[in-house]
């Protein structure tokens, strides 16, 4: 994070989809199986924990998603200062992982997001993915865990055509290019 | 192709998922005492049936949880699902 590189630092406009990618931004995996720690999470950073499959939480300054029964990922909304990501890491990491209630990665170096919006984004998505995105699309903090051309996705809803996608670092160039192919033709 | 339902996640494509091979395979008590051949007995040896069988299933795209699965090899057809140290729900 102190010396953050992004691998595309780019925005790309088509016909009805706008395709950028935003960062750095605080990305914390956050792994526990007990109610303590669910609470834990919901206390420290005032969002309620989503434990039903495929939802998210959110407030002004982040948002907590579902990736499954033991985990859950938290990423800030804006492009935050290095003196609040260290501060809320710290509060976490000794709040969580110091008393053993489940464990806090930092993983803003490992995720790159980009940001998705316009008319056409589902169209884009389901040219190179094998999910159904008919009930995901009308339902606003929906989450998923999916597959795009291949390279693991998340994916949340964060309004009407309006959508952050997380990509692994090193899978990150090649999706983006893939998506700016793929707009070029929707 | 198929569709799978994960027990955490919902109905999703057949590719998210990577096949863990039999279930139900108990781990001998004690490893030590066992010959080489019942050895790989626990090891090596699977049934492969050609029609309804018990695997186990990995979630590996989405939420990465193991879970069971009786499917009929022959043509796909999924009879259940069910957790992780849960009872088959079928015989």
């Amino acid at each position: 994070m102190l010396n953050f590189n992004s691998p595309i630092i780019d925005t790309k406009e088509y016909s009805e989809i706008k395709i950028s990618e935003v960062e750095p931004i605080l990305k914390i995996n956050l792994r526990g199986k007990n109610r303590n720690f669910i609470t834990k999470i919901g206390k420290e950073l005032s969002i309620i924990t989503p434990v039903d499959p495929n939802t998210s939480s959110s407030n002004e300054k982040l948002n907590l998603l579902w990736l499954s029964p033991d985990e859950w990922f938290l990423y800030s909304n804006d492009k935050i200062g290095l003196k609040d990501f260290y501060l809320l890491e710290d509060r976490l990491f000794n709040e969580i992982s110091k008393v053993k209630l489940g464990s806090v990665t930092n993983v803003s170096d490992h995720w790159i997001m980009i940001h998705l919006n316009g008319k056409k984004v589902y169209e884009l998505l389901s040219a190179g993915c094998p999910f159904n995105f008919n009930n995901f699309k009308n339902s606003k903090g929906a989450v998923t865990q999916t597959l795009l051309n291949h390279i693991d996705v998340i994916i949340h809803n964060k309004n009407t055509n309006d959508l952050n996608l997380f990509v692994r670092r090193s899978f990150s160039a090649h999706l983006w290019s893939w998506l700016n192919d793929s707009a070029r033709f929707i | 192709m198929f569709l799978i339902n994960c027990p955490y996640c919902g109905q999703r494509d057949q590719s998210e998922f990577s096949a863990g091979g039999e279930a139900h395979i108990v781990r001998p008590k004690q490893p030590t005492e066992l010959s080489d051949d019942q050895w790989a007995e626990y090891l090596f040896m699977r049934k492969n049936i050609k029609g309804v069988q018990f695997e186990r299933w990995n979630h590996t795209h989405g939420c990465r949880k193991w879970f069971n699965m009786v499917r009929d090899t022959s043509n796909d057809k999924i009879h259940a699902i069910y957790k992780m140290g849960e009872k088959p729900p079928i015989k």
